[in-house]
């Protein structure tokens, strides 16, 4: 994986001096934005789906600012960080709150990852511009430090309900 | 495709941050390259914009950390001004872009 774990880690300007623990992600993810199972065969599909569930639980209230945003992320380099993980991500105005959606593909999906393996777990977090809490990247971090662990993914696609889903970060700590 | 003038502000405003967020963002790792490919969207949106538009949310980004706030309660998240009746009516309509009366931040309603 070409994630530079080492640095998130130790980095106190990134993580604004918020000690954030694998748990603490779980207040960041709700029951509705989980989907066990993506309809989505592609990339572009697996966005807009996601995008579909943050604008039915109000969490947005249009998907097309989203989709524009996600889309341009992804212009500067996949999110999919490989081993079969995307992390969408960015700051929106159309955002109120930092959330995360999570879905997983039953066959894979094809997001031009660093190394080329099909994408089973996406995580697509959203934070609004203003984020005064210092959210946003510490809760990018972290969970790109969970999903490294083999272990985590492995638990994370065998999670079929969203109480499993919360039981893998809680274990983790 | 966005094409109402305030989604395609908004958009600019999140390209802004964006570009901003990019050292940050490669710090956790992830694979960031290509930063031209932002600046070109960047124009392709300003192009879309009226020309006053453009030259307000420029001049408001200099003057604020943020030209584009939200409304929450009624209030302007940007000076936390109360927003007056016939103002939020038209807001929410999404027909036009409407400053802040006290700031003159413009505003972005969430519902």
């Amino acid at each position: 994986m070409q994630v530079v774990w080492s640095k998130q880690n130790n980095n106190n300007r990134l993580n604004h001096g918020v000690t954030m623990q694998s748990k603490d992600l779980t207040e960041y993810f709700s029951e509705n934005l989980f989907v066990a199972n993506l309809k989505a065969k592609t990339k572009a599909k697996s966005l807009e789906e996601l995008s579909d569930l943050f604008v039915a639980n109000k969490v947005i209230r249009t998907k097309g600012i989203v989709l524009e945003m996600l889309n341009q992320r992804e212009t500067l380099g996949s999110t999919g960080i490989g081993k079969g993980v995307a992390i969408p991500h960015g700051r929106t105005t159309a955002a109120l709150d930092v959330t995360i959606a999570f879905g997983k593909s039953k066959n894979g999906i094809d997001f031009d990852s660093v190394d080329k393996e099909l994408v089973k777990l996406i995580f697509v977090v959203l934070a609004p511009p203003q984020d005064d809490n210092n959210r946003y990247l510490p809760v990018l971090g972290k969970l790109v430090e969970v999903v490294h662990d083999k272990a985590n993914r492995e638990k994370l696609l065998q999670a079929k309900t969203f109480e499993e889903l919360m039981q893998v970060f809680e274990e983790v700590g | 495709m966005l094409n109402k003038q305030l989604d395609l502000l908004v958009a600019l405003q999140d390209l802004d941050i964006m570009i901003k967020d990019i050292d940050d963002v490669k710090q956790i790792g992830f694979d960031v390259e290509g930063r031209e490919k932002l600046d070109e969207a960047r124009n392709e949106l300003t192009e879309k914009l009226s020309k006053p538009l453009a030259f307000n949310y420029e001049k408001l980004k200099k003057r604020y950390k943020r030209a584009i706030v939200p409304v929450k309660d009624d209030f302007c998240l940007g000076c936390f001004m109360r927003v007056p009746t016939q103002l939020i009516t038209r807001g929410r309509e999404d027909t036009a872009v409407i400053n802040c009366e006290g700031c003159g931040r413009i505003l972005y309603w969430y519902e």
